[in-house]
């Protein structure tokens, strides 16, 4: 009686047909489903921002926490939802962590340009140690039916993928960035876990190359489209010289539209590339969107922001985050019950914020 | 008042241990001020003060977590509901308020509010408290780099005389004794022009000097400009310009950095009417202290207006800067 919790252990044996996850052993396949709707979201999000702006930005903490678990917990994935634990008083020491390193930053070239490289090369030696306790903050602080995600990566591995490879990508005039984003995704997956359940991350570097190659290709065609219809449309506004200020309008919009492909396309073709190569276990996953299709929402999403002044902007991030977390689905190779947990561990926020405020978002 | 109804409430849930992904069917119930949580095999009893319970978020599922870790996933959010009103539990007001449409459009009002607020008030007065406050070294990094970019972009040597140069520069010495370099430069486009970096440069265009005909009016523009630096308005219109900058990259950052940028290229456009009467009051005071007239740089002024209405190819540009110009010549006059 002075004990609260009366637990029976749960090694006693249960009927298996009493849960209704326990009976599958063939491969089946399991839809991630999206229930935020935009309407809802609004609420959090201005309630989010009026906060923010009336603590001068501490609150963002909170804002960020209560974001990511309205995000997580509309995502289903068979019968249960994801959740976000992220204490956001960590968040805010990484946040205010990574501002002072963002004004040193600014501030020390201002002062001298040799103070400047002092410190950029530090920020340089200490980047990769910030992104790979970002990626452990994250994976560590994300849940499904009780069990949390992790991450094991090594400082080495990260000073490689995250400062060699971008370097060597660098001084080959970026012919080998496709090979860096490859060896960046391995390490953020190979070295990630559900549970105890080991990730496998098997995509080769000719997939990166391929897909970089069809984008250098879309855009080489743009350009030439773009080319063609002003030709066509010069030879159309001759001798009316009130029609003229209609080309460079055309040229500026085609721009637009083409600079405008370039993310959704890459965000569509690596979600896929990504998830169809990646195992959990003995699991695997498909992801089948389209360029075209992300290429409109994304177009559609600006065009109403713009409109409305931003106030469309929560409408617009459930529209993205439908389309991207639905056309993922699980392909089991057993029950889903039979994952365990890995060993729990504490994880400073200070990584993720500062890869944040740096603009190196290398969300998986 | 009956506290215990007649009929015992359940909510159905999925149970998970916190050890292994396996879902467990349970049924959750009140006894007290306990929770109770059945499911075949299994069962388990926590006082409420020991759980917590994740905010509603429309459909999404709300977690019941015990102190172990273990949580229920409840869907069943009308059944939960009925078991929370038995216990008097309310939500957080940050929780409500985020699904009442009256509070919604309460936020949003109150934000509209605080922003115009910030906007016109608050960002002055911070930027009134932090400009003297920015190290010096910042100061004279900020301005040599924009003297650099209007160097490149806009500006070319000054084809005025190296000995006129020395000469209209030793005048503004016996003028001043606030830190100062002067500078000439040849506008072109720009035409008649002067104006201030915030490390003390003044850079003046032959097109002004030609346009002044002599040297009190060319000092009573530099006066104008002197006032600018001294009252720091260079490095607050800067401060101003970040903060709007920081705070729009924040709210539009994950739109496009374009859209971002261009509301603070607006705001940055030029110093404020009221830094303008500042500067003037500044240069008529300065005037006066040198036994001379506020009315020339209302003459100055009124050549600058003229000249911009002849055409824009000549002295449009310091006007472009500088609005009300009608008003501010009728002010300095009345000093006079």
């Amino acid at each position: 009686m002075n004990n609260p919790f009366e637990n029976t252990p749960p090694s006693a044996p249960a009927d298996p047909f009493a849960s209704p996850f326990a009976v599958d052993t063939a491969p089946r396949s399991e839809a991630l489903v999206f229930s935020g709707r935009g309407g809802e979201y609004f609420g959090i999000w201005i309630v989010n921002l009026l906060l923010t702006v009336l603590t001068l930005g501490i609150y963002s903490a909170w804002a960020k926490v209560r974001r990511l678990q309205y995000f997580h917990r509309h995502t289903t994935l068979g019968g249960a939802a994801f959740d976000y634990h992220g204490d956001p008083r960590a968040i805010l020491k990484g946040r205010v962590i990574g501002f002072l390193l963002l004004l040193g930053y600014n501030i020390s070239f201002e002062v001298s340009p040799l103070l400047g490289m002092l410190v950029l090369g530090l920020l340089a030696a200490v980047m990769p140690l910030l992104l790979m306790r970002s990626l452990r903050f994250r994976a560590l602080n994300t849940s499904w039916r009780g069990l949390r995600f992790g991450f094991d990566g090594d400082p080495k591995g990260a000073y490689r993928a995250f400062l060699m490879w971008p370097l060597l990508s660098l001084f080959t005039l970026y012919l080998l960035a496709p090979m860096w984003h490859q060896r960046m995704k391995r390490y953020q997956l190979d070295n990630a876990r559900f549970g105890a359940t080991r990730f496998r991350f098997t995509a080769p570097v000719s997939a990166f190359y391929r897909m970089y190659g069809v984008l250098l290709l879309l855009l080489l065609l743009g350009m030439a489209v773009i080319g063609g219809m002003v030709l066509l449309m010069i030879e159309a506004v001759e001798g009316r010289r009130e029609l003229a200020v209609l080309v460079p309008m055309a040229v500026l919009a085609g721009w637009v539209a083409l600079f405008l492909l370039i993310q959704p396309y890459l965000t569509a073709r690596l979600q896929n590339l990504v998830w169809n190569s990646t195992r959990l276990g003995a699991h695997r996953f498909e992801s089948h969107a389209r360029a075209r299709t992300l290429y409109a929402i994304t177009l559609t999403n600006l065009i109403a922001i713009v409109c409305t002044l931003g106030f469309f902007a929560p409408f617009a991030a459930i529209r993205t985050a439908r389309y991207r977390i639905e056309s993922v689905t699980l392909v089991s190779a057993g029950p889903l019950d039979d994952f365990v947990a890995g060993q729990k561990q504490a994880v400073s926020a200070t990584g993720e914020e500062t890869a944040d405020i740096f603009d190196v978002d290398i969300a998986l | 008042m009956s506290t215990s109804p007649s009929e015992p409430l359940t909510v159905a849930a999925l149970y998970f241990d916190g050890h292994s992904a396996r879902a467990w069917p349970a049924t959750l119930s009140l006894d007290g001020d306990a929770l109770l949580l059945a499911a075949e095999g299994l069962s388990r009893r926590a006082p409420l003060a020991n759980l917590r319970l994740s905010e509603p978020m429309g459909a999404a599922p709300r977690l019941i977590t015990f102190e172990d870790g273990a949580h229920a996933e409840v869907r069943d959010h009308a059944a939960l509901a009925r078991l929370l009103g038995a216990t008097g539990q309310r939500d957080r007001l940050t929780v409500r308020s985020a699904f009442d449409l009256r509070m919604v459009a309460g936020a949003l009002a109150l934000l509209v509010v605080v922003l115009w607020g910030a906007a016109r008030y608050g960002l002055q007065w911070a930027a009134e408290i932090a400009a003297p406050r920015v190290p010096e070294a910042v100061v004279a990094g900020l301005s040599r780099q924009t003297l650099e970019l209007i160097d490149e972009h806009m500006l070319t040597p000054s084809r005025l005389s190296e000995d006129e140069q020395s000469r209209l520069r030793g005048v503004l010495a016996d003028r001043t004794t606030l830190p100062h370099a002067l500078v000439f430069r040849h506008g072109g486009e720009v035409g008649a022009n002067a104006f201030a970096l915030p490390d003390g440069t003044l850079v003046v265009t032959d097109e002004l000097v030609a346009l002044a005909g002599d040297d009190e009016r060319v000092m009573a523009v530099l006066m104008h400009e002197l006032g600018h630096v001294e009252l720091r308005h260079g490095m607050r219109m800067l401060l101003q310009g970040s903060a709007v900058a920081l705070f729009m990259t924040w709210y539009a950052g994950d739109v496009s950095s374009v859209i971002a940028m261009a509301p603070t290229a607006l705001i940055q456009s030029g110093y404020s009417r009221d830094m303008e009467r500042e500067a003037d009051d500044y240069a008529a005071a300065a005037l006066r202290a040198q036994g001379r007239s506020p009315a020339l740089l209302a003459d100055m002024l009124q050549r600058l207006s003229e000249s911009a209405g002849r055409g824009r190819k000549n002295g449009a540009g310091w006007l472009d800067s500088h609005p009300d110009s009608a008003q501010r010549i009728e002010r300095l006059r009345g000093r006079a």
